[in-house]
């Protein structure tokens, strides 16, 4: 367990070298002056940036003004957004919990629908409920994400009036900002009102909820059936049979947990797609979350926001992905283990 | 009474063009508390044949009988799940890859102690969960595993294949059956491991009564622990007798192949000479031969053998050939 920790830090570790080195060489790359790309201070006068030009040490070598620019990274400063004129890092810290809430609700919503109905599906292998769900499953696959999210607007806020359409929770409500995940602030604070505040915030997060979760959840859909009905060919399923156990004893005992070990390990990955959608998604829905800002940022031409946007961006899908391999591991007693001779 | 006794069994492979007949209507009757041999090459159907007793084929096979009698009841006549019920509490089956056919996510505790019998635990379910413990300590010392509070928390992939192997037939006798199948319990095993599992097998059968339907491909190694023997060549029933029989007077030349060809310690044989085969190799599913499926590579064949023959019985030793070796011996 130790060495696939270190492992894991190991592969941190060096993904994270690697989207440093983007992010750096981006600010070269983008047009216009790099140190401004850099700290995104474009009003600055001559004596302010011989001063930043000072601290990032851009008189050095490339690899000494990677590194300076590594530990401002270290120390909390991206520099400025060149659009409003507040630190990135601000921005990025107001904005991220909102994606942290969307995005792992959906996670959760897709993995909880998604796998069952997978598993469903391979126990009923080539019979109706199988047909039909691999039917909806590619329906939902093939949608176009805005399209959706426009439609379920249109249809469940517009039409219906059941769901709001936009914002992540009605401006009624004054929840005091602690931890940034609106759901977990609103059940900290002791307002009177917290309770209509955590239903009406769930209410804005059912509607992106499940524009973000159906592709994710179809995909899982498709893995948890292939895993399922691999795990349903091997050798201990039949020696189960052999030893008397009924059907949905080695379902539940046997087949659900090793099914679903094979399709944990590949969530990790559907989490940077989901994450993509997630960006849509933020707005079509007005959802203030970092996804947007980023797009925001990307139309703004505002390059030290991309940039900052990106390195956060891309080490919160990491450590998902590495959350995920740990309970990977904790489920599959084989991962643990250094593997001997193989 | 016999234990078991089945009469033309037939399992056939549903593909998508025609069925495929991979087992062609073959016997078996076994005695109380005898080692049977069921030896073939493989792809001779013999795992089929077992796994189609103990009624683990998934619904590709479609398997048939005349007659499948087990202690003088007529299983073709119940339903599918009463068959299973009866199946499940009297017959346990060990397998191939021990390691395979243990779940890997799961503890060795916890799968022998699903194997246990609700029926023999006594008191509330409080005390159930105790008295499971207990019996899956009580089955590992059973098959000879002394360090049983390790092993209980191990995962498969800790223990090795002959340990597994233990276990499985700890396993199969949770539900203390009366007769066991054991489909190549030793394949790749290495020896010393092989005797062990075969000494185990043994002794389960003096000691517990417990019949035993022992499947191979190796002929000579069967011979040590059997009584008798049934012999099977792609999908097809060729010879049945007591192991001297077999073992002495062959009478069918499949059979006959089958001794010669495997060298004893005791035999003469000239350097560089070459050991006795059958030409030719065991024909693949797609394209069986009518009538005795070893007419091609036989060397008494003629041509009758397009039919398949009627089985003949000579003393208790039955062969299903139109050319025995009788007066080969006489």
């Amino acid at each position: 367990m130790f060495i696939f920790t270190l492992r894991r830090f190991n592969l941190f570790f060096f993904t994270m070298l690697l989207l440093t080195i983007l992010s750096f060489s981006l600010s070269f790359l983008f047009p216009g002056e790099q140190l401004v790309n850099l700290t995104g201070q474009i009003n600055a006068t001559p004596e302010q940036l011989a001063v930043l030009a000072n601290e990032y040490q851009h008189q050095a070598g490339f690899i000494t003004q990677y590194f300076s620019y590594v530990s401002h990274l270290f120390h909390g400063d991206m520099g400025y957004s060149m659009a409003s004129h507040l630190p990135v890092a601000t921005e990025i810290l107001n904005r991220l919990p909102a994606t942290i809430e969307l995005t792992s609700v959906a996670l959760l919503v897709a993995m909880f629908v998604g796998i069952p109905i997978g598993f469903f599906a391979a126990i009923y292998h080539r019979k109706t409920p199988d047909n039909i769900i691999l039917g909806v499953a590619m329906i939902g696959y093939s949608v176009p994400v805005f399209w959706l999210g426009i439609l379920a607007i249109l249809v469940f806020s517009i039409q219906l009036g059941w769901l709001p359409s936009a914002g992540q929770i009605s401006l009624l409500f004054e929840i005091e900002h602690v931890t940034g995940l609106q759901l977990i602030d609103i059940l900290l604070s002791d307002s009177p009102y917290k309770w209509q505040a955590f239903i009406d915030a769930t209410r804005h997060l059912i509607l992106p909820v499940i524009v973000v979760a159906l592709a994710p959840a179809t995909i899982f859909m498709r893995l948890a059936r292939t895993a399922m009905l691999e795990v349903l060919e091997t050798h201990y399923i039949k020696a189960a049979k052999a030893k008397g156990l009924t059907f949905w004893q080695i379902i539940y005992r046997h087949a659900m947990r090793n099914a679903f070990i094979k399709v944990i390990r590949d969530v990790g990955l559907q989490f940077a797609n989901l994450v993509t959608i997630a960006m849509v998604t933020e707005v079509i829905f007005s959802w203030p979350g970092i996804g947007r800002w980023l797009i925001e940022s990307i139309y703004q031409r505002d390059y030290t926001a991309i940039q900052g946007g990106l390195i956060v961006l891309s080490t919160f899908i990491f450590i998902v992905h590495i959350i995920i391999d740990f309970v990977y591991a904790a489920l599959n007693p084989l991962a643990r283990e250094p593997r001997h001779g193989a | 009474m016999n234990l078991i006794d089945i009469r033309n069994l037939s399992i056939e492979l549903q593909t998508a063009t025609k069925p495929i007949l991979a087992v062609d209507r073959v016997n078996l009757t076994m005695k109380e508390g005898e080692v049977r041999g069921l030896v073939g090459e493989s792809g001779s159907g013999k795992s089929l044949l077992a796994q189609a007793i103990v009624g683990v084929l998934d619904d590709k096979w479609k398997v048939d009988a005349d007659r499948f009698h087990w202690r003088g009841q007529d299983l073709m006549r119940l339903s599918l799940e009463e068959r299973k019920v009866i199946i499940s509490k009297d017959v346990a089956m060990i397998f191939q890859e021990p390691m395979a056919c243990l779940d890997p996510t799961t503890t060795i505790g916890e799968q022998l102690e699903e194997a246990v019998d609700t029926e023999q635990l006594t008191g509330f379910f409080w005390q159930k969960r105790q008295q499971r413990k207990q019996a899956a300590f009580t089955l590992l010392h059973k098959v000879g595993i002394k360090k049983h509070e390790v092993c209980v928390k191990s995962f498969p992939h800790q223990l090795t294949d002959a340990l597994c192997q233990r276990v499985m037939i700890a396993m199969a006798l949770a539900r203390r059956p009366i007769l066991l199948i054991a489909d190549e319990p030793t394949a790749a095993m290495e020896s010393t491991n092989q005797g062990q599992i075969f000494r185990l097998l043994a002794s389960l059968n003096q000691l517990k009564n417990m019949s035993i339907l022992l499947i191979s491909h190796d002929l000579e190694n069967v011979t040590h622990w059997t009584n008798s023997i049934t012999v099977m060549y792609s999908g097809q029933f060729v010879e049945a007798g007591t192991t001297e029989q077999i073992f002495n007077q062959p009478y069918h030349p499949y059979t006959r192949a089958l001794v010669d060809s495997s060298p004893k310690a005791n035999m003469q044989i000239p350097n560089k000479s070459r050991l006795m085969t059958l030409p030719g190799s065991i024909p693949i599913l797609q394209h069986l031969p009518i009538g005795c499926r070893l007419g091609p590579r036989c060397p008494r064949a003629q041509q009758k053998c397009v039919r398949a023959p009627k089985i003949k019985n000579f003393h208790g030793q039955q062969v299903s050939c139109h050319f025995p070796l009788k007066d080969n011996y006489s």
